[in-house]
Protein backbone atom coordinates (compact mmCIF):
# COMPACT_ATOMS: atom_id res chain seq x y z
CA UNK A 1 0.00 0.00 0.00
CA UNK A 2 2.46 2.66 0.92
CA UNK A 3 4.44 1.78 -1.80
CA UNK A 4 1.63 2.85 -4.36
CA UNK A 5 1.13 6.15 -2.54
CA UNK A 6 5.01 6.57 -2.61
CA UNK A 7 5.71 6.47 1.10
CA UNK A 8 8.56 4.07 0.43
CA UNK A 9 9.75 7.34 -1.30
CA UNK A 10 9.42 9.56 1.83
CA UNK A 11 11.02 7.01 3.83
CA UNK A 12 14.04 7.15 1.36
CA UNK A 13 14.31 10.66 1.67
CA UNK A 14 15.27 10.31 5.28
CA UNK A 15 17.61 7.38 5.11
CA UNK A 16 19.56 9.41 2.56
CA UNK A 17 19.66 12.66 5.07
CA UNK A 18 21.07 10.19 7.59
CA UNK A 19 23.65 8.83 5.25
CA UNK A 20 24.41 11.99 4.31
CA UNK A 21 25.27 13.19 8.20
CA UNK A 22 22.47 15.15 9.10
CA UNK A 23 20.35 17.65 7.59
CA UNK A 24 23.03 20.80 6.49
CA UNK A 25 24.77 18.06 5.82
CA UNK A 26 22.88 16.94 3.39
CA UNK A 27 21.40 20.54 2.23
CA UNK A 28 25.78 21.08 1.43
CA UNK A 29 25.57 18.11 -0.56
CA UNK A 30 22.71 19.13 -2.66
CA UNK A 31 24.18 22.14 -2.87
CA UNK A 32 27.07 20.98 -4.21
CA UNK A 33 25.90 18.13 -6.20
CA UNK A 34 22.55 19.16 -7.51
CA UNK A 35 21.43 15.70 -6.28
CA UNK A 36 20.81 13.69 -2.87
CA UNK A 37 22.01 9.59 -3.30
CA UNK A 38 22.99 7.41 -1.09
CA UNK A 39 25.61 4.58 -1.85
CA UNK A 40 28.49 2.51 -1.31
CA UNK A 41 31.47 4.35 -1.27
CA UNK A 42 33.84 1.99 -3.84
CA UNK A 43 37.17 3.95 -3.09
CA UNK A 44 38.92 7.13 -3.02
CA UNK A 45 41.82 8.63 -5.00
CA UNK A 46 44.63 10.58 -4.50
CA UNK A 47 43.36 13.83 -5.21
CA UNK A 48 40.30 13.08 -2.66
CA UNK A 49 37.67 12.60 -4.70
CA UNK A 50 34.86 9.87 -4.12
CA UNK A 51 33.60 7.27 -6.13
CA UNK A 52 30.27 5.91 -5.24
CA UNK A 53 28.09 2.91 -6.45
CA UNK A 54 24.81 2.15 -6.14
CA UNK A 55 22.94 -0.45 -8.23
CA UNK A 56 19.55 0.85 -7.63
CA UNK A 57 19.88 3.87 -9.80
CA UNK A 58 19.18 2.76 -13.36
CA UNK A 59 22.42 2.06 -15.70
CA UNK A 60 24.24 5.89 -16.04
CA UNK A 61 23.31 7.08 -12.87
CA UNK A 62 24.58 4.36 -10.85
CA UNK A 63 27.77 5.26 -10.39
CA UNK A 64 29.05 9.04 -9.51
CA UNK A 65 32.05 10.95 -8.33
CA UNK A 66 31.75 13.47 -5.31
CA UNK A 67 34.67 15.83 -5.70
CA UNK A 68 36.81 16.54 -3.07
CA UNK A 69 35.73 18.63 -0.47
CA UNK A 70 38.43 21.53 -1.22
CA UNK A 71 37.15 21.96 -4.51
CA UNK A 72 33.96 23.27 -3.37
CA UNK A 73 32.46 24.60 -6.76
CA UNK A 74 35.24 24.57 -8.67
CA UNK A 75 34.94 21.22 -9.35
CA UNK A 76 35.15 20.11 -12.90
CA UNK A 77 34.72 16.99 -15.14
CA UNK A 78 38.12 16.46 -15.83
CA UNK A 79 39.45 16.17 -12.81
CA UNK A 80 38.99 12.66 -12.36
CA UNK A 81 42.11 10.73 -13.08
CA UNK A 82 43.16 8.36 -15.24
CA UNK A 83 42.85 5.33 -13.03
CA UNK A 84 39.34 5.49 -11.85
CA UNK A 85 38.36 6.97 -15.37
CA UNK A 86 37.40 3.53 -16.89
CA UNK A 87 35.20 2.60 -13.91
CA UNK A 88 33.50 5.92 -14.05
CA UNK A 89 32.78 5.21 -17.66
CA UNK A 90 31.65 1.89 -17.46
CA UNK A 91 34.21 0.03 -19.13
CA UNK A 92 35.35 -2.10 -16.12
CA UNK A 93 33.77 -2.71 -13.38
CA UNK A 94 37.13 -3.13 -11.56
CA UNK A 95 38.03 -0.02 -9.43
CA UNK A 96 41.71 0.51 -9.70
CA UNK A 97 42.64 -0.80 -6.31
CA UNK A 98 41.23 -4.45 -7.35
CA UNK A 99 42.58 -3.95 -11.31
CA UNK A 100 46.15 -5.59 -10.98
CA UNK A 101 46.50 -5.15 -14.92
CA UNK A 102 47.30 -1.03 -14.89
CA UNK A 103 50.57 -0.21 -15.74
CA UNK A 104 52.60 1.79 -12.92
CA UNK A 105 55.56 3.57 -14.70
CA UNK A 106 57.70 5.68 -12.88
CA UNK A 107 57.59 8.23 -15.42
CA UNK A 108 53.89 8.55 -15.28
CA UNK A 109 52.11 11.91 -14.69
CA UNK A 110 50.33 13.09 -11.76
CA UNK A 111 46.47 13.92 -13.30
CA UNK A 112 45.80 17.82 -13.83
CA UNK A 113 42.55 18.97 -14.67
CA UNK A 114 41.70 21.39 -18.00
CA UNK A 115 43.81 24.37 -17.48
CA UNK A 116 42.09 26.56 -20.14
CA UNK A 117 41.72 29.78 -19.04
CA UNK A 118 44.28 29.59 -16.34
CA UNK A 119 47.48 30.65 -16.30
CA UNK A 120 48.70 27.20 -16.38
CA UNK A 121 47.36 26.69 -20.08
CA UNK A 122 49.12 25.49 -22.36
CA UNK A 123 50.15 27.35 -25.46
CA UNK A 124 51.94 26.06 -28.55
CA UNK A 125 55.65 26.63 -29.40
CA UNK A 126 58.05 25.04 -31.91
CA UNK A 127 60.01 22.78 -30.66
CA UNK A 128 62.26 22.97 -33.32
CA UNK A 129 64.81 25.68 -34.03
CA UNK A 130 64.01 28.47 -36.36
CA UNK A 131 65.29 27.42 -40.08
CA UNK A 132 66.03 30.95 -40.64
CA UNK A 133 68.67 32.48 -38.84
CA UNK A 134 68.11 36.54 -39.18
CA UNK A 135 71.06 38.64 -39.76
CA UNK A 136 71.90 40.78 -36.37
CA UNK A 137 73.88 44.10 -38.05
CA UNK A 138 75.38 44.26 -33.83
CA UNK A 139 76.86 41.29 -33.74
CA UNK A 140 80.60 41.40 -34.86
CA UNK A 141 82.13 38.73 -37.00
CA UNK B 1 -3.15 -8.18 -1.82
CA UNK B 2 -6.86 -7.28 -3.20
CA UNK B 3 -6.52 -3.09 -2.28
CA UNK B 4 -3.09 -2.62 -3.56
CA UNK B 5 -4.18 -4.66 -7.06
CA UNK B 6 -7.73 -2.16 -6.76
CA UNK B 7 -5.61 1.14 -5.96
CA UNK B 8 -2.94 0.18 -9.51
CA UNK B 9 -5.60 -0.54 -12.05
CA UNK B 10 -7.18 2.85 -10.82
CA UNK B 11 -3.86 4.39 -11.41
CA UNK B 12 -2.84 2.42 -14.54
CA UNK B 13 -6.45 3.32 -16.31
CA UNK B 14 -7.89 6.11 -14.19
CA UNK B 15 -7.49 8.42 -17.62
CA UNK B 16 -10.31 6.00 -18.72
CA UNK B 17 -12.16 5.72 -15.79
CA UNK B 18 -12.13 10.02 -15.17
CA UNK B 19 -11.29 11.63 -18.49
CA UNK B 20 -14.64 12.52 -19.71
CA UNK B 21 -13.51 13.34 -23.43
CA UNK B 22 -11.22 10.03 -23.48
CA UNK B 23 -14.85 8.35 -22.83
CA UNK B 24 -16.75 9.90 -25.07
CA UNK B 25 -14.51 9.84 -28.08
CA UNK B 26 -14.75 6.12 -26.99
CA UNK B 27 -18.51 6.00 -26.97
CA UNK B 28 -19.13 8.19 -30.07
CA UNK B 29 -20.95 6.64 -32.94
CA UNK B 30 -18.60 6.55 -36.26
CA UNK B 31 -19.60 9.36 -38.79
CA UNK B 32 -20.11 6.70 -41.67
CA UNK B 33 -20.61 2.97 -42.15
CA UNK B 34 -17.51 1.29 -41.49
CA UNK B 35 -17.64 -2.66 -42.96
CA UNK B 36 -16.71 -5.27 -40.51
CA UNK B 37 -13.24 -5.67 -39.67
CA UNK B 38 -12.02 -2.46 -39.90
CA UNK B 39 -11.45 0.53 -37.57
CA UNK B 40 -12.90 3.80 -37.82
CA UNK B 41 -10.05 6.16 -36.76
CA UNK B 42 -11.46 9.48 -37.60
CA UNK B 43 -13.41 12.00 -35.78
CA UNK B 44 -16.83 10.69 -34.36
CA UNK B 45 -20.67 11.53 -34.28
CA UNK B 46 -20.37 13.16 -31.00
CA UNK B 47 -23.35 11.70 -28.91
CA UNK B 48 -26.48 14.74 -28.52
CA UNK B 49 -27.81 12.96 -25.22
CA UNK B 50 -28.72 15.45 -22.44
CA UNK B 51 -26.24 13.54 -19.98
CA UNK B 52 -24.04 13.56 -22.91
CA UNK B 53 -24.31 17.15 -23.18
CA UNK B 54 -23.85 17.96 -19.80
CA UNK B 55 -20.82 15.87 -19.51
CA UNK B 56 -18.91 17.52 -21.73
CA UNK B 57 -20.46 21.36 -20.38
CA UNK B 58 -19.22 20.36 -17.08
CA UNK B 59 -15.23 19.40 -18.48
CA UNK B 60 -15.15 22.44 -20.08
CA UNK B 61 -16.69 24.56 -16.82
CA UNK B 62 -14.81 23.31 -14.00
CA UNK B 63 -10.93 23.02 -16.46
CA UNK B 64 -10.80 19.33 -16.33
CA UNK B 65 -8.18 18.76 -19.09
CA UNK B 66 -6.27 21.85 -17.69
CA UNK B 67 -5.87 20.03 -13.92
CA UNK B 68 -5.50 16.74 -15.48
CA UNK B 69 -2.26 18.26 -17.44
CA UNK B 70 -1.33 19.68 -13.90
CA UNK B 71 -2.11 16.16 -12.82
CA UNK B 72 0.87 14.94 -15.13
CA UNK B 73 3.45 17.59 -14.82
CA UNK B 74 2.83 17.08 -10.66
CA UNK B 75 3.42 13.43 -11.34
CA UNK B 76 6.79 13.87 -13.61
CA UNK B 77 8.02 15.75 -10.67
CA UNK B 78 8.25 12.70 -8.22
CA UNK B 79 9.55 10.70 -11.28
CA UNK B 80 13.37 9.75 -11.08
CA UNK B 81 14.84 11.80 -13.94
CA UNK B 82 15.53 10.31 -17.61
CA UNK B 83 19.10 11.97 -17.80
CA UNK B 84 22.22 12.36 -16.12
CA UNK B 85 24.03 14.51 -13.65
CA UNK B 86 27.34 15.21 -15.48
CA UNK B 87 29.96 15.89 -14.48
CA UNK B 88 29.05 13.65 -10.70
CA UNK B 89 27.61 10.91 -13.33
CA UNK B 90 29.13 9.89 -16.74
CA UNK B 91 27.93 8.04 -19.40
CA UNK B 92 29.41 4.77 -20.71
CA UNK B 93 32.07 4.74 -23.28
CA UNK B 94 33.97 2.59 -25.23
CA UNK B 95 37.29 1.28 -25.16
CA UNK B 96 37.55 2.30 -28.43
CA UNK B 97 36.58 5.85 -28.31
CA UNK B 98 39.17 8.61 -30.13
CA UNK B 99 39.28 11.52 -27.86
CA UNK B 100 42.33 13.60 -27.12
CA UNK B 101 45.40 12.34 -29.06
CA UNK B 102 48.81 11.16 -27.16
CA UNK B 103 52.32 10.02 -27.71
CA UNK B 104 53.03 6.91 -25.68
CA UNK B 105 56.44 5.72 -24.37
CA UNK B 106 58.30 2.50 -23.78
CA UNK B 107 57.64 1.01 -20.51
CA UNK B 108 61.79 2.32 -20.32
CA UNK B 109 60.69 5.90 -20.46
CA UNK B 110 62.05 5.86 -24.06
CA UNK B 111 59.67 7.60 -26.24
CA UNK B 112 57.69 5.34 -28.76
CA UNK B 113 57.65 7.81 -32.04
CA UNK B 114 60.04 6.60 -34.69
CA UNK B 115 59.12 9.61 -37.31
CA UNK B 116 58.11 7.18 -40.03
CA UNK B 117 55.68 10.10 -40.54
CA UNK B 118 52.93 7.44 -41.77
CA UNK B 119 50.50 9.18 -39.68
CA UNK B 120 51.46 12.40 -41.27
CA UNK B 121 50.79 10.42 -44.63
CA UNK B 122 47.44 9.17 -43.39
CA UNK B 123 45.65 11.92 -42.36
CA UNK B 124 43.24 12.92 -43.96
CA UNK B 125 42.60 16.10 -42.25
CA UNK B 126 46.11 16.99 -42.97
CA UNK B 127 46.60 17.57 -39.53
CA UNK B 128 49.64 16.48 -38.88
CA UNK B 129 53.34 17.97 -39.30
CA UNK B 130 56.11 16.42 -38.37
CA UNK B 131 60.36 17.14 -39.07
CA UNK B 132 62.64 14.69 -37.86
CA UNK B 133 65.99 14.56 -37.01
CA UNK B 134 69.15 11.67 -36.29
CA UNK B 135 69.37 11.66 -31.94
CA UNK B 136 72.94 12.26 -31.13
CA UNK B 137 72.63 8.40 -29.71
CA UNK B 138 72.34 7.98 -33.71
CA UNK B 139 68.35 6.96 -33.67
CA UNK B 140 65.82 8.43 -35.64
CA UNK B 141 63.12 10.51 -33.87
CA UNK B 142 60.88 13.87 -34.43
CA UNK B 143 62.18 17.26 -33.55
CA UNK B 144 58.26 18.48 -34.44
CA UNK B 145 55.18 16.57 -33.88
CA UNK B 146 52.06 19.21 -34.32
CA UNK B 147 48.58 18.14 -34.27
CA UNK B 148 46.10 21.05 -35.18
CA UNK B 149 43.31 19.40 -33.57
CA UNK B 150 41.30 22.20 -34.56
CA UNK B 151 41.98 20.66 -38.41
CA UNK B 152 41.60 16.59 -37.09
CA UNK B 153 38.43 14.78 -37.74
CA UNK B 154 39.07 12.23 -35.09
CA UNK B 155 38.76 9.65 -37.39
CA UNK B 156 42.03 7.27 -36.03
CA UNK B 157 43.48 6.45 -39.17
CA UNK B 158 46.68 8.06 -37.29
CA UNK B 159 46.84 5.87 -35.04
CA UNK B 160 45.91 2.71 -37.25
CA UNK B 161 48.93 3.87 -39.51
CA UNK B 162 51.29 3.57 -36.56
CA UNK B 163 53.85 0.59 -36.45
CA UNK B 164 55.06 1.26 -32.84
CA UNK B 165 51.60 2.11 -31.43
CA UNK B 166 53.03 5.58 -30.39
CA UNK B 167 50.30 8.19 -31.23
CA UNK B 168 46.73 6.98 -30.17
CA UNK B 169 43.78 8.99 -29.27
CA UNK B 170 43.52 8.64 -26.00
CA UNK B 171 40.10 8.50 -23.83
CA UNK B 172 40.07 12.22 -22.94
CA UNK B 173 36.84 14.43 -24.27
CA UNK B 174 36.88 17.26 -21.58
CA UNK B 175 39.83 19.04 -23.36
CA UNK B 176 37.69 21.63 -24.38
CA UNK B 177 39.73 25.24 -24.54
CA UNK B 178 39.19 28.76 -24.25
CA UNK B 179 41.00 29.74 -27.30
CA UNK B 180 42.12 28.20 -31.00
CA UNK B 181 45.82 28.24 -30.26
CA UNK B 182 45.69 26.13 -27.36
CA UNK B 183 44.89 23.43 -29.45
CA UNK B 184 47.66 23.73 -31.69
CA UNK B 185 49.12 20.69 -29.84
CA UNK B 186 53.34 20.14 -29.96
CA UNK B 187 55.11 17.21 -29.13
CA UNK B 188 55.52 17.81 -25.35
CA UNK B 189 52.16 18.44 -24.60
CA UNK B 190 51.12 15.36 -26.90
CA UNK B 191 54.02 13.45 -24.81
CA UNK B 192 52.73 15.15 -21.80
CA UNK B 193 49.43 13.48 -22.51
CA UNK B 194 50.28 10.19 -23.25
CA UNK B 195 52.29 10.51 -19.60
CA UNK B 196 48.91 11.57 -17.90
CA UNK B 197 46.48 8.91 -19.60
CA UNK B 198 49.04 5.51 -19.86
CA UNK B 199 46.95 3.79 -17.32
CA UNK B 200 43.58 4.02 -19.24
CA UNK B 201 45.25 4.02 -22.63
CA UNK B 202 46.99 1.03 -21.89
CA UNK B 203 44.00 -0.59 -20.18
CA UNK B 204 41.75 0.46 -23.76
CA UNK B 205 44.76 -1.38 -25.72
CA UNK B 206 44.33 -4.72 -23.71
CA UNK B 207 40.60 -4.58 -23.65
CA UNK B 208 40.47 -4.86 -27.49
CA UNK B 209 43.57 -7.09 -28.11
CA UNK B 210 41.71 -9.31 -29.64
CA UNK B 211 40.77 -7.29 -32.23
CA UNK B 212 43.74 -5.80 -33.22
Amino acid sequence: MAKYLGLDRLGKIFQIIRQSGGIKNAYMKLYRFDDLKVGTLVGTDKYGNRYYENPYYFYGRNRWVEYADHLNLEYDGSQIPADWYGWMHYKTDLPPIRDGSRPKYKWMADHSENLSGTKEQYMPYSTTPPKVQAWDPKKSK
Amino acid sequence: MALPAKVFTLSRNGHRMFGTSLRLCAAGKDIVTVPKGYVYVNNKELSMEINEITDRAATTMFLGELFRGFAVTLAHIFKEPATINYPFEKGPLSPRFRGEHALRRYPSGEERCIACKLCEAICPAQAITIEATTRSDGSRRTTRYDIDMTKCIYCGFCQEACPVDAIVEGPNFEFSTETHEELLYNKEKLLCNGDKWESEIASNLQADHLYR
